[in-house]
């Protein structure tokens, strides 16, 4: 137990939100990813994150934060395109594209964006908490 | 007397004025002093201990900082937020223990002051 632990704990929200802004991210980044049609598209990431219990001495049970255990994948379905010119087409035509959704991608990213800002606010206000109970009793 | 000796006891040589014989007390246990003597009693010896292991802990967090604005220089720092995380505690913990001190020689110079 560090003397300031809110900082650990807000330090584990920024680096979960900043993994999940990682994986859109990496999902706009591949949104265009084509494959042939006997191969799996491209997955969309989905971050995975588990609460932190709390340490030891923490009498009221407060959790520690939060942590990054891996990642989920989406369909590797995909979703077929008719495009004869791609190189990668098969006999009948068909690209294999991920099935990622823009909007739902851009609606994570603003979510992840918020999360990560809020967390940041919150150093701020425990920094600001923190300095005036140290200057208790300054003259 | 209680609160006198915790005082006391926030100055190393100073011992206590009563006959609790205590050696010195944490800052924490300082506070408290003022509810009864056994706050000046402390575990762990003087101010000058205590005030070590502060400066033991500033140290450590304060490597800890330097250590990640290096990272950001050669560009291993994968997080923004460690590095900016681990200076905003080392700030806190050098105000602390800055005040931890002033407030202990503030202490020591009114009883110096005393008149006997």
């Amino acid at each position: 137990m560090s003397l300031f632990p809110i900082f650990q704990t807000t330090g584990s929200g920024l680096y979960a939100n900043r993994v999940w802004m990682d994986a859109v991210a990496d999902n706009l980044a591949n949104m265009n990813t084509a494959k042939p049609f006997d191969q799996p598209a491209f997955q969309a990431r989905y971050v995975e994150v588990q609460s932190v219990p709390g340490e030891g001495n923490d009498p009221v049970g407060v959790g520690g934060g939060v942590k990054v255990v891996g990642a989920q994948f989406g369909s590797a379905e995909g979703q077929l395109r008719y495009d004869p010119t791609n190189p990668l087409a098969n006999k009948d035509g068909l690209v294999r594209y991920p099935d990622i959704d823009l909007a739902d991608q851009m609606t994570q990213l603003i979510q992840a964006q918020r999360s990560y800002q809020l967390n940041l606010t919150v150093i701020d206000r425990a920094r600001e908490s923190y300095q005036q109970a140290i200057g208790i009793g300054v003259k | 007397m209680g609160a006198i000796n915790a005082i006391l006891g926030l100055i190393p040589g100073a011992g206590g004025l009563g006959s609790t014989g205590a050696a010195g007390a944490t800052p924490v246990a300082g506070a408290q002093g003022a509810q009864g003597a056994q706050g000046a009693q402390a575990a762990d010896g003087s101010f000058g201990n205590s005030i070590t292991n502060a400066l033991d802990g500033l140290n450590a967090t304060q490597s800890n900082a330097d250590g990640l604005a290096v990272k950001a220089a050669t560009g291993d720092l994968t997080d923004v937020h460690n590095y900016t995380i681990a200076a905003a505690e080392a700030n806190l913990a050098t105000e602390f223990t800055v005040q931890l001190r002033n407030r202990a020689v503030e202490t020591f110079n009114d009883i110096m002051k005393m008149q006997i």
